[in-house]
């Protein structure tokens, strides 16, 4: 099992962000999201709302990892859940993957909260936690996993700013 | 952005412009008066839990009713 976390800051308030954030895809930063659908949407009695998601992926996974998992499937489907707490101003995403899973289980959780010094900015705290299983190269595969999350991560925070910036009159 | 049903696209960015729309300019400010997307939303959901049936991607744990089982409540 791996573990990466990250602590990312926007330069933005936190409502600009959510409002990107809702609307991330498509971006240039992250081609391999290739759909997105909602399942389900409810506001719940403490006026959350809930969000439930599904990722179409091609993964773009190394070759030499994918003759490892002895699969030539590229295209992967992610779930996601998210609550908006628009009085409170949180906004958390739990996403996991729902095939592969006999493989490889990725769990991602995002938190997008005011910066607590600067209301003009937002803190994204992020983790995630890998496990590869049942074969051999186990940790080695886990472990490239995990640069692949984080070199996605980066490409996540800027696609949040593309929006941002991409979308003004969407956002304003 | 496509759909996982290529048949619910324009489905799918129709309700995706209401849904954006909603929640910038009713969610986020605190107003729960009511959520104009519904049908738009039922209809997209249909097509969706087709196309997911016929592709069986494994989608456990979900009532396909629509909207969840809590409707959108107006601010009390």
């Amino acid at each position: 099992m791996r573990v990466w976390s990250s602590e990312h800051v926007f330069g933005h308030p936190w409502d600009t962000v959510i409002k990107a954030a809702m609307r991330k895809y498509p971006n240039p930063m992250n081609p391999s999201v290739v759909g997105v659908d909602v399942l389900e949407r409810s506001v719940d009695s403490r006026g959350r709302l809930h969000s439930h998601r599904l990722l179409s992926t091609e993964w773009g996974l190394p070759g030499l990892v994918r003759a490892i998992l002895g699969t030539s499937r590229t295209l992967t489907y992610i779930r996601e859940h998210s609550i908006v707490d628009p009085v409170g101003k949180k906004m958390e995403l739990c996403s996991t993957n729902i095939t592969l899973t006999n493989w490889v289980s990725v769990s991602e959780r995002l938190v997008y909260t005011p910066h607590p010094e600067d209301p003009g900015r937002t803190v994204l705290t992020q983790e995630a936690v890998i496990t590869v299983k049942g074969i051999s190269l186990g940790s080695y595969l886990e472990s490239l996993m995990a640069n692949t999350i984080s070199s996605n991560a980066k490409k996540g925070w800027a696609a949040i700013e593309w929006i941002i910036e991409n979308a003004e009159c969407a956002l304003s | 952005m496509n759909s996982v049903g290529e048949a619910c696209t324009d489905m799918k960015r129709e309700y995706d412009q209401c849904f954006s729309r909603w929640f910038a300019e009713k969610f986020l400010k605190g107003d729960c008066s009511g959520d104009p997307c519904t049908d738009l939303f039922k209809r997209y959901q249909q097509c969706v839990q087709k196309a997911i049936k016929e592709k069986e991607i494994p989608i456990e744990g979900l009532e396909f009713m629509g909207h969840g089982k809590e409707k959108p409540e107006s601010s009390s």
